[in-house]
């Protein structure tokens, strides 16, 4: 097949014109399509909260540990460190946290085969009958790894994620002792198994890692309101912002107030007020790194 | 012969290229990923590679550097398949990735928005370390193809192999650490980087004796080794089923029961018997780092080893097969004829050639007993003279780079606060460095030589290859240009909005308040007080409470917003200024709805306001925009 060049130069215009083409559609077109695709009834997130629920590890490792105090990263705050502590005695393992954490932080349903799998997006999950999630160690293996930063410490203690910096290594996800992190296989958007309840909370693209946030949006919310209110009449000790009033969605739903969310380092604090006289326990493996959200069982 | 491995290889290849193509795009749920290392298949097959890829520099650059002799054409293929093997071992890290192209956020580079990379992770260590091992073995394996055209070069491969000494153990030493750093119970254990370097030189053996009967001729000494290599692996498994209670009995089957088979004479004399030793060690190998990869494979959490998968496993394979024997092939058809090009040895049995040499030396060593003339100081050596110059300036380079970057790391109080604790985080990449930028001196040394000599030929030989540097040099800083300027990133209006939909936001709520207090006693509207109230709770997080940007919070999370001095703000006009605000522009957040138009007008001449503070030298400027002004502003809203 003979082709001189004249021929060759026009094929290859014609070939860059139409790429001009394609890369000049309108693209909302497409991105109306996927929007359009269903997006699932609520009754399908509770189905699998359900079933998440029946495959739960019946039981959890646990060991007694300190109050959790300041952090000791450079740069952390020695006002605001947050965190949890979860009453044993008073939790009776009901899961309304977790459909609560799942409408309030927009996590997908999985594909059947990875429900079958156990491999749930939950940021929530039972361990041992009691509501179980990242820990936010203030020494987090997570964070040391992350190849990118995405995984990144707050001055307020709280493990946060960048989702527009990670790359999926999946690097955290291996070193999380506990694995308390959600890797997003799937296309939640595209699959039509994300909804977002909650116009505060982006959704999150395929490939990226995801876990408890510990409600970071209520906080910073709370916190942009703080500022916005704070006049000349504060008194000094109320000048610095500490996150009173805020509590997480899981909190929230307990019906049996057993989440108690608030910040050890804050005296009015109700986590610290109620911590005060119990036993405080962590997971086994995560005893040693510091962590902010701890079990509380019986009375010192 | 090696048109038909390279089609078996096409063959096995093109399947191969299908499975690729189909895991990019599903991502990782393609392949068998266990869910408690959520890594699998492709991090297994990059750890085999890595591993072979070790053989040519093993092989060449430490027998050199030790004086251990190894005739030409051995050493090029093993330095042929460490580069073949490297591409592979480069493709499967980066299309584990769930989100590929972010690749280059790995890279240890500064962008414009203050981004690095976390390099106190492992997984920057071993691209880094990769990237100029990759680097440094084709300039090695230039060097050798090259020397005999231009002696010269000859003379600079002896401290290459130096260089490369060190990298070669400490590439794998560093792979080895991606896992020993880690809390998966299976990973931990401190000898981990011998293990991994035992594990890879065995395997890199087998590759170069599996090749080698492909030329038709062997090497004793390599399958000696072989052997050896494997009583080392025997007694790591050992070790780690005492200490850990795991073993992996295929992977002991395979490359430590195995191998033993050479003492019988019948396998070790023929062709297809050493074929199927060096398969079985590297079966064995692959099957053992399958297994320590994906600890939890076979339990219900973990998806089954499927066709993803062995497309992966014959990509790489059929992959290796057409590269290495098409690079074998063009580099017998083009140069010379057939085998004399790589090496004198023609098809006949090494043997002959290794009692030879061990007569030759016997016979010398004889002659020079009684007078000590083998051993040269080594300060006084020739490689130590070639090397010194570079090598201390590498480690200059590498030292001030190791301080740089510990000055970028987060949380820093100031930038040199946890300088010790950031340092041994970073000397893994510290040697890597160092050599990449000894080589690059030892180039330019080698093409300053080259110019100098009175042969022409060499003198357009190295203006050819100085012009090529030069236009790599210059792809690579576009490249690096691109990527510290970064993209434009999606507004964060088009995925999140700021109030919820069923509970009223307290901020909506309280400005709603405010907005109809002032609605209801007129003109004063917003007094300047509540204007910077509301500057710092809404736009001080990025432009900073005086109006310049705020660097700290800003080069963490967005790009570098605008400045806001008095010549833009003017430039603009104040109507645009308040449309960016109400609907938002490239990186800007939309307010519409969650500022009202009082509020917004009072924002922009506040910003102008602090413009005309900023701008000192246009003090008469200064002086007409002043707090009246703002108020002014604010209440033209309301006549």
């Amino acid at each position: 097949m003979g082709m001189d060049r004249r021929e060759f130069i026009k094929s290859c215009s014609l070939v860059a014109v139409m790429g001009l083409l394609y890369g000049c559609r309108k693209s909302a077109v497409l991105g109306d399509i996927a929007s359009q695709l269903s997006v699932p009834e609520l009754k399908r997130f509770e189905d699998e909260v359900r079933l998440a629920m029946s495959q739960a590890k019946k039981t959890l490792d646990l060991v007694k540990v300190p109050t959790p105090c300041a952090l000791k990263i450079p740069g952390a705050s020695t006002l605001n460190r947050f965190g949890m502590a979860i009453d044993l005695d008073a939790c009776d393992g009901c899961g309304k946290c977790i459909l609560a954490c799942n409408l309030e932080n927009n996590v997908p349903l999985v594909p059947d085969e990875d429900a079958a799998r156990g491999r749930f997006m939950h940021w929530v999950e039972l361990r041992g009958n009691a509501p179980f999630m990242c820990a936010h160690c203030g020494n987090a293996p997570c964070e040391r790894v992350c190849p990118t930063g995405a995984a990144n410490h707050t001055p307020d203690g709280l493990s946060a994620m960048m989702y527009k910096r990670c790359t999926g290594s999946r690097f955290c996800g291996a070193n999380c002792p506990v694995q308390a992190r959600k890797f997003n296989f799937n296309d939640a958007q595209k699959l039509g198994l994300a909804r977002q309840f909650n116009r505060e909370v982006p959704l999150r693209d395929k490939g990226v890692m995801e876990k408890c946030s510990l409600c970071l949006h209520r906080l910073q919310n709370d916190r942009l309101a703080f500022k916005t209110k704070l006049s000349v009449a504060a008194t000094p000790e109320d000048a610095e912002w500490r996150g009173r009033g805020v509590k997480t969605a899981c909190a929230e739903a307990c019906p049996h107030k057993a989440i108690v969310f608030g910040n050890w380092l804050d005296e009015k604090s109700p986590l610290v007020q109620q911590t005060k006289d119990r036993i405080l326990y962590a997971p086994r493996e995560l005893a040693a790194l510091d962590p902010s959200v701890v079990f509380m069982r019986g009375s010192r | 012969m090696f048109r038909y491995l390279m089609l078996a290889g096409l063959a096995l290849f093109l399947p191969g290229l299908y499975a690729l193509g189909y895991s990019v795009y599903q991502g990782p749920s393609a392949w068998m990923v266990d869910s408690q290392t959520f890594w699998g298949t492709p991090i297994s097959l990059f750890v085999f590679w890595i591993g072979l890829a070790h053989a040519g520099t093993l092989l060449s650059a430490i027998f050199l550097a030790l004086g251990i002799k190894l005739d030409r054409r051995t050493a090029l293929i093993a330095e042929l398949s460490t580069l073949v093997c490297l591409v592979f071992a480069a493709i499967f890290p980066l299309m584990h990735l769930g989100v590929v192209k972010n690749f280059y956020m790995v890279v240890p580079l500064l962008d414009a928005r203050g981004g690095m990379a976390n390099v106190c992770s492992p997984l920057v260590w071993d691209f880094c370390c990769i990237a100029v091992y990759a680097l440094l073995s084709l300039f090695f394996f230039a060097i050798h193809l090259k020397s005999r055209e231009i002696p010269l070069l000859e003379k600079y491969r002896k401290p290459m192999a130096w260089l490369l000494f060190p990298l070669v153990l400490w590439v794998h030493t560093i792979v080895s650490l991606d896992f020993a750093t880690t809390f998966v119970p299976q990973w931990r254990g401190a000898f981990f980087p011998l293990y991994f370097i035992a594990g890879a030189i065995l395997s890199g053996l087998a590759l170069v004796n599996l090749l080698l009967c492909t030329e038709g001729y062997r090497v004793r000494l390599l399958e000696r080794l072989m052997l050896v290599g494997s009583w080392f692996m025997i007694g790591f498994w050992l070790w780690e089923f005492l200490t850990k209670g795991t073993f992996c009995t295929s992977a002991f089957i395979f490359a430590g029961v195995l191998p033993q088979l050479r003492i019988v004479s019948f396998v070790r004399e023929h062709r297809t018997g050493r074929i199927f030793l060096s398969l079985s060690v590297l079966l064995g190998l692959f099957l053992e780092r399958y297994f320590l990869v994906s600890p939890t494979q076979g339990s219900s959490s973990a998806a089954p080893f499927g066709w993803v998968d062995m497309g992966l496993v014959a990509l790489s394979v059929g992959g290796f097969m057409l590269l290495f024997f098409g690079a074998r092939r063009k580099l017998s058809l083009s140069m010379e004829s057939e085998g004399t090009y790589f090496g004198e040895v023609d098809g006949s049995d090494m043997a002959m050639v290794e009692e030879a040499a061990r007569e030759a030396e016997a016979l010398s060593r004889e002659k020079k007993r009684g007078i000590d003339l083998s051993y040269i100081q080594p300060w006084s050596s020739d490689e130590y003279k070639v090397l010194h110059l570079p090598l201390l300036v590498g480690f200059a380079a590498a030292l001030v780079f190791s301080l740089w970057v510990s000055a970028q790391l987060p949380f820093a109080a100031s930038p040199y606060e946890n300088i010790e604790v950031a340092f041994a985080n970073i000397v893994p990449l510290f040697y890597p460095i160092a050599a990449l930028i000894a080589a690059g001196e030892l180039l330019l040394a080698i093409l300053h030589h080259l110019r100098q000599s009175p042969d022409s030929a060499h003198v357009t030989f190295a203006r050819r290859i100085s012009t090529i540097f030069a236009a790599i040099l210059v792809v690579f800083a576009a490249v690096a240009g691109t990527f510290y300027a970064g993209g434009a990133s999606r507004a964060s209006a088009e995925s999140v909005e700021a109030s919820p939909l069923n509970v009223e936001n307290p901020i909506e709520k309280y400005i709603r308040e405010m907005s109809n207090e002032s609605a209801e006693s007129l003109p004063a509207t917003m007094d300047s007080a509540e204007i910077k109230l509301l500057w710092n709770a809404r736009c001080a997080k990025c432009h900073g409470v005086d109006g310049r940007f705020n660097e700290k919070f800003v080069r963490e999370y967005y790009p570098v917003p605008q400045k806001l001095d008095a010549a833009r703000i003017d430039s603009l006009g104040l109507d645009s200024l308040e449309k960016v605000v109400l609907d938002g522009r490239v990186n800007m957040s939309a307010f519409r709805g969650r500022l009202t138009e009082a509020e917004i007008r009072g924002l922009v001449a506040y910003m102008r306001h602090m413009a005309g503070d900023l701008s000192s030298s246009s003090a008469g400027d200064s002086a007409a925009v002043d707090s009246s002004a703002v108020d002014s502003a604010a209440a033209g809203e309301a006549p």
